[in-house]
Formats: C-alpha cells, sequence, structure tokens
C-alpha cells in the first residue's frame, strides 16, 4: 500500500525518484529482510544497537545522504535523507541510533560544530560505527528544560561537569553525548546553558537501566566531576538553549513519525485482509478513515521535508506535522485490537502472536511518540503562540 | 464506605496492581508464592464479606478496577448466573458464595472470535474435545465453564484431569490467560444454553463497570501525579489544559459507569439489556483505553517506566477491554439490535 503512495510523490525529481528506487531495493534485500525479522524477535533485554544494516548504508553514503561526501555522507539532500529514514522504517528497521546519532547529534556537529569535531566524529557516525546520544532531559526538568541542573565549572582552561541525566537512550551502548549544562547562573533559565560533547566512557560517567515497559530501556546517567576541554564546547558558552532550538526544529518534519505510524498501520490493514475483516464495513470504515489522516500527516511531513530542502523550514508548520501524526498512533493501535481481536495482545515470545508480536510491541511503544521529540502539548503551545498570537 | 470498598481500599491498590504480574516473555512461569497466598487472601476476605453474589456484584467490579485486581471474580460470576440459570447446582453455588468454587468462562478457539458467536466444541455424551484460547485463570480455577456453538452448548469441565491440558500465554498484560486443550474431557453439560446472550449481556456490565473502575483510577493516578510534579514554577495541576482533560475523562467516567448501573438494575427487573450491554462496554472500553494512555502521557517519560504504575494501568486496560469482545464487534452488534428495534 504505502509503496504505491509513496512510488506517486509528484514533486521528486527523476533522480530522487531512482534514488528512492534504489533504497528501497537494498531494503528488499535478504539480508536485511532476515536481520528485520530477527529484531522483531529479540529476546528480552536485547535491543537494536549499531546494526550491521547501518554499516551495510554507511558504506554507500546512505546513513547521512545529505551530509559531504568527505564527512562519510553522500552529498545530497533533506528528500534523500527523507527517503531512507522513511524505507528503513517501512522496512522494520529500528532508527532510534540513526536519528539520536545523525539526525541530532551528527547535524549539530554538522552545523555548529568546530573543524575538528566534525573531523573527529561525522566519518564514524555517517559509517554506522559510532553512536551518539542525547543528554537534555534531567529528573527534575523534562519539558521544562530550562530548569536543568547539570553543572559544568570552570576547572583552569577546560570545565568539569556534574549531574544527573534521564529518559535518554542508548547511551548504554553510545561512544560520546549531546550533554546541556549550566555554566552561568542567571535569573531567567534559559540564560547560561551550554552544549558539551561528553565522552560516554569517562570514568566518572555511569550508565545505569532506568527499564521500560516498551522494548527499549531508558537510562539514568550520572555525570561525576568529568573533566572536559575547551574543544568539547559546542557552539558558543552560554548560548546553548537557542542553539537546542534551532537545533530541533531543523530535525523537525514528522517524516520519521510518520513512517511509523505508517508501518503500524500496513500491518494492520495485511491482517484485515488476510482476517476478511478488511471486506466488513464495520472494520474497514475506521481504517479508511485513519488511512486518510495518514495520508495528510504523509503530505505534511514531505511539505515539511521540502521547505527544509529549499532552506526554508516553517517551525509552526512542523509542530502541526509532529503533532497530527503522532496523535494517531493511539486509535491506529486500538484500530488494531478490533481487527485481531485478544490475538493482537500477544508477545512476540509467546510463538502464537500475529505478525512477530509488532502490534503488542506497538502498543507498548504507542504513548512515547506524543511525548519525544517535544511533547504533543509542547508542539501546540508552538503552534498557539506563534501560529496563531494566542496566550 | 462499604465493607468491600473497604478490602479495595486505596492504600492497597499499588499492591494489588503489582499481584501475580510476570516478567516480560515469562512463558509458562506461574505467579510467585506470595502473590498467590496475597490473592488468596483478598478472595477469602470478599467471600467472607458475601461479596461473590447478590445485587452488588457491579459495584464490587468497580471497586476493583482502580487496583487492576487480577482474579477469576468477574468469569466466576458470570459462570454462576449459566448455574443458577440451569436450577440443578445449587450446592456449587453455595460453594461459590463461600469462595471455594472458582471458575473461567472459555468460550474463543481464536483472538479473533466474539463472544456472541463462541467457537465450535464437539461433544460426545459426557465428553467434550476442543481448543480454547484466552481463557482467564484456567490452570487455577476449579471448573471451566466451556461455551462451543452457535445455540451454545455450556459444558462444565473440572480442570484438575486428564483430558485439559493448559498453557500460559504470554500476552501484553502480563497476567493469567491459558490456553486450554481439551481432549475428550469429562463434563456436566447444562441445560441453560438459552440464557446464554442474557448472562452475556450482565456480564457486560459489570465488566463495563470495571473498565469505568479503572478510568477511574488511572484519573486519580494522574491526578496525583500533577499535583506532585513542578515544571515552570508550578504544580502541573495548575496548567487547565491538563486539568481539563482530566476532568471530562472524569465525567465520561461517571456517565459511563452511572449508564451500566442503570441498566443493570433494569435487567433486575427483567428487561432484555443487550444492548445497552453492548453499547455501555464499547463506552468502557475505549473510556478505559483512553484514559490509561493519558495516564502514561500525563507521567512524561516516567510513564513509560516499569516502576511507573501508569504503564500497567496501559497494559492492563488494552486486555481487560477486549475480554468480553471487541468495540468493533460490540458496535456492530449494537448496530443490529437497533435496527432490529427500529423496524418500519
Ligand atoms: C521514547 C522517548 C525517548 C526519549 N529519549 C531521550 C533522549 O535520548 N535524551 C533525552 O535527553 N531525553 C529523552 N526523552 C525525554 C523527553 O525529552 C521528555 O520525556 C520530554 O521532554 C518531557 O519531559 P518529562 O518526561 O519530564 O515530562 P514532564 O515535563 O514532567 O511532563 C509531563 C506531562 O505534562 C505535560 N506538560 C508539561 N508542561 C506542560 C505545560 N506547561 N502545559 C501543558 N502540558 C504540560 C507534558 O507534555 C507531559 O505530558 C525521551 C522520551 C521518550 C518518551
Amino acid at each position: 500500500m504505502s509503496a504505491s503512495l509513496l512510488d506517486h510523490d509528484p514533486v521528486l525529481t527523476p533522480a530522487q525518484v531512482e534514488f528512492r528506487r534504489q533504497v528501497r531495493a537494498f531494503f528488499a534485500e535478504d539480508r536485511v529482510r532476515e536481520l528485520a525479522e530477527e529484531i522483531a524477535g529479540y529476546p528480552v533485554g536485547t535491543e537494536a544497537a549499531l546494526l550491521p544494516v547501518y554499516r551495510w548504508l554507511g558504506e554507500r553514503g546512505w546513513l547521512a545522504p545529505n551530509w559531504p561526501v568527505e564527512y562519510g555522507g553522500a552529498g545530497l539532500g533533506a528528500v534523500e535523507a527523507a527517503i531512507v529514514t522513511e524505507e528503513m522504517t517501512l522496512a522494520g528497521i529500528p532508527d532510534d541510533v540513526h536519528v539520536l546519532s545523525i539526525d541530532i547529534v551528527g547535524l549539530f556537529l554538522l552545523l555548529k560544530g568546530t573543524e575538528q569535531q566534525k573531523r573527529a566524529h561525522l566519518p564514524a557516525l555517517a559509517a554506522g560505527e559510532r553512536i551518539a546520544t542525547v543528554l537534555f532531559t534531567e529528573p527534575e526538568a523534562g519539558s521544562d528544560l530550562a530548569a536543568l541542573r547539570t553543572r559544568a565549572v570552570r576547572d583552569g582552561d577546560g570545565w568539569r561537569l556534574s549531574g544527573s541525566k534521564v529518559y535518554n537512550m542508548k547511551s548504554q551502548y553510545g561512544d560520546v553525548a549531546l550533554c546541556a549544562a549550566r555554566t552561568s547562573d542567571s535569573p531567567v533559565g534559559m540564560h547560561g546553558i551550554t552544549l558539551f560533547l561528553l565522552p560516554l566512557r569517562s570514568p566518572g560517567v555511569h550508565v545505569e537501566p532506568v527499564p521500560s515497559y516498551a522494548n527499549d530501556r531508558f537510562n539514568l546517567v550520572v555525570i561525576d566531576g568529568v573533566r572536559l576541554t575547551e574543544a568539547d564546547v559546542i557552539g558558543r558558552v552560554d548560548d546553548g538553549w537557542a542553539l537546542m532550538n534551532e537545533m530541533l526544529q531543523l530535525e523537525r518534519t514528522g517524516i520519521d513519525f510518520h513512517a511509523k505510524a505508517r508501518r503500524l498501520l500496513d500491518l494492520v490493514l495485511r491482517r484485515a485482509a488476510e482476517t476478511g475483516r478488511l471486506a466488513d464495513p464495520a472494520y474497514a470504515i475506521p481504517l479508511a478513515e485513519l488511512d486518510a489522516k495518514l495520508r495528510a500527516g504523509h503530505a505534511l511531513a514531505w511539505q515539511m521535508v521540502r521547505d527544509l530542502g529549499e532552506h526554508n523550514p516553517d517551525p509552526v508548520a512542523s509542530a502541526m506535522s509532529k503533532w497530527y501524526v503522532t496523535e494517531l498512533f493511539q486509535p491506529i493501535l486500538t484500530a488494531a485490537a478490533d481487527i485481531d481481536g485478544m490475538d493482537a495482545l500477544l508477545t512476540a515470545w509467546d510463538g502464537d502472536a500475529p505478525a512477530l508480536g509488532q502490534l503488542e510491541a506497538g502498543y507498548r511503544f504507542g504513548p512515547s511518540h506524543r511525548l519525544a521529540s517535544g511533547t504533543s502539548e509542547v508542539m501546540l503551545m508552538l503552534i498557539a503562540t506563534n501560529g496563531l498570537g494566542l496566550l | 464506605m462499604t465493607a468491600v470498598a473497604e478490602l479495595f481500599h486505596p492504600d492497597l491498590n499499588p499492591t494489588l496492581r503489582r499481584l501475580g504480574e510476570r516478567p516480560r516473555g515469562a512463558g509458562r512461569a506461574g505467579p510467585s508464592e506470595e502473590d498467590r497466598q496475597v490473592r488468596e487472601s483478598v478472595w477469602a476476605t470478599l467471600a467472607e464479606l458475601d461479596g461473590l453474589r447478590g445485587p452488588g456484584l457491579l459495584d464490587t467490579a468497580e471497586l476493583m478496577g482502580p487496583g487492576l485486581y487480577q482474579s477469576p471474580f468477574l468469569d466466576t460470576v458470570f459462570a454462576a448466573e449459566l448455574l443458577a440459570a440451569d436450577g440443578r447446582f445449587g450446592a456449587e453455588l453455595d460453594r461459590i458464595a463461600a469462595g471455594e468454587l472458582t471458575l473461567a468462562v472459555a468460550m474463543r478457539e481464536h483472538g479473533t472470535d466474539e463472544p456472541d458467536q463462541p467457537a465450535a466444541l464437539t461433544v460426545a455424551r459426557d465428553r467434550v474435545t476442543g481448543v480454547r484460547r484466552f481463557v482467564a485463570f484456567a490452570a487455577e480455577v476449579d471448573h471451566l465453564l466451556v461455551v462451543g456453538g452457535q445455540e451454545p452448548v455450556l459444558a462444565l469441565v473440572p480442570v484438575r484431569q486428564r483430558g485439559v491440558r493448559t498453557r500460559r500465554q504470554d500476552d501484553l498484560g502480563r497476567g493469567d490467560l491459558y490456553e486450554v486443550v481439551l481432549t475428550g474431557a469429562r463434563a456436566r453439560l447444562l441445560t441453560s444454553g438459552g440464557h446464554y446472550a442474557t448472562a452475556l449481556a450482565n456480564a457486560r456490565l459489570r465488566l463495563a463497570a470495571h473498565l469505568a473502575g479503572i478510568a477511574r483510577g488511572a484519573v486519580e493516578l494522574s491526578a496525583a501525579h500533577l499535583k506532585d510534579r513542578r515544571a515552570f514554577g508550578a504544580p502541573l495541576a495548575r496548567q487547565q489544559v491538563l486539568a481539563h482533560r482530566l476532568a471530562a475523562l472524569a465525567a465520561r467516567t461517571t456517565a459511563v459507569l452511572t449508564f451500566a448501573r442503570t441498566a443493570a438494575r433494569a435487567a433486575g427487573t427483567g428487561a432484555d439489556v443487550r444492548l445497552p450491554a453492548a453499547q455501555a462496554l464499547f463506552l468502557a472500553a475505549d473510556l478505559a483505553r483512553e484514559a490509561a494512555a493519558e495516564a502514561v502521557h500525563l507521567h512524561g517519560a516516567r510513564g513509560l517506566t516499569e516502576e511507573c504504575d501508569a504503564s500497567v494501568f496501559h497494559r492492563r486496560a488494552a486486555v481487560t477491554a477486549l475480554t468480553l469482545g471487541t468495540p468493533a464487534g460490540l458496535r456492530r452488534l449494537a448496530a443490529t439490535l437497533l435496527a432490529n428495534a427500529h423496524t418500519v
């Protein structure tokens, strides 16, 4: 279903259409399909880290296709990057490491890093050989990130970093993290925040699991007086807040969230066809509505990608795109329960589960999309204030 | 506070929510010995309070919601109604009321089967053969009430016998759902198959009340968290948008519970409540799942942790919501019943 939808994207250039064809052929290779099945059946506690498929993509410059060739990319644009993201998720390959390492930390470095920082990290990230993670959230600072307490104090010509970061993902596999810390006190919380590159395997960094009920765990990272140098600062000292807002908006097109929702809905549609329920209006009509909404979400997400490609991103519309599509997860997952009944509740570890237990796993992961990468309320706030002049 | 309300006191809820919980992918593992004992003592107290029969069953089901109390309660009272309709099971009914006999109702072969159309069952004299899945507490109860076929056969099957094999299913709720294979299992056949649709409607009303109780628990948990969690210099409870969302869920919960109670009262006077029962159940199923998802959301990332009870609400509400039919199946049933009631 989604294949035909994507094939008729009217605004792709012939070269981009050809790129999509090649990327899709890559994800259809046996080795990739086998890996996707293996991941769906991972034992409890195993999660995706440096998957071989990232390396295979990296070999072609496709893990970060929009980066310059000299840093391991393919010298292409935002459209090609979105194509890889979309095809990866539709093929059932988890993209969390990709989002964290390439779309967030890598992009920060590419746009704001020093030449030395870029050379030190970008090629390894783009090759799929290194993981970078994000350390923003703290126990008492989530939506209200300006309340963060992790502190970097001057120590000779460098800094000493201390604090606790929580709900971050993949840090147990990470080599380096983008870490937000307070460098100056100010009555306004947003002032005096600086971004650092923190080597995660330093002796003063302790990574502890915070078990989640989804398949992938969270981490608590305790940073205990780790010494950093000027070379570890990204951007300017005390200028982290503006940088974070600028960069997180660039990452936000909704394309990754859309692809996850589409993959789930396609699984549900396939099950509806297999069980005969797609021919029954009682089941088919709600699915038709969800499909319509998801196509609207797809159109909007792609508009965001094109705007980004033309260096003309629209932060209000990007917030709309992220909000719109992530609100669809819960109805898609309840539709799955209507189609497969109690079978939809069986885990991958049961053996009898339809669709390799991905509906059950999807249910557990469902609420996370409205929280991650800016909560629904943060998106609505952006739309209400910057878009409508309210509040 | 009634005695049953005392038993399901809010202070006990955090303990009740975790009873019988298995780790993910635990396979056949039973509940821990300690959990089993706590469950048994809650059950015994419920029986002592005469909470396993009589007009208060729907309210008891609601009271069990906030603690997500997992037990054979809903199935046992459903089966008891069918035993009572048969007329020959006075001794068994006394033992049920005394907390000495528990039952599981087994009507599905596949997860997609709807309880209004029970799966096929082969009956040869006093022996039954077939497969039933998603049977609650099948390995712990004394008897299964196996429902089979369109004009349903009702077979009372003792669990502990050679012809009955059970396997725990690994599900989102991580609780006690079982696959049961019956191979020429000894059974007593009931004569009350004609009462099945009525008993199912009554069971649906109790389940709707239970789901309303789950929604209430999820709302209360979220409200407590919003009062506690500070952001932007004030408790999150001060954010009107969040407060209003919980208020709307509370209003829906009250409406659905009152609907179920009113229909149950009508059923007590002999009214046909198949339509309101189906309606109350799909409303309650949607509500409980939404309230649970909202609880996770309002807890932020913490809501996604194993440690946070919001995650237990989210998992369990999804399972409980489907036990007596999917919302889509119930909507279709309600549409058919409405059409029948409005022929021109
Ligand atoms: C899957 C997932 C992955 C994540 N990965 C990372 C990571 O890698 N690194 C990292 O640093 N962080 C990560 N996070 C954390 C994420 O950034 C935070 O969850 C998010 O910022 C919200 O903060 P919180 O969880 O503390 O919720 P809180 O801020 O406590 O908010 C609780 C609820 O209240 C709402 N709320 C808060 N303030 C307001 C308001 N003013 N008005 C209305 N509603 C409000 C929120 O939207 C939320 O629903 C991840 C989260 C998830 C779910």
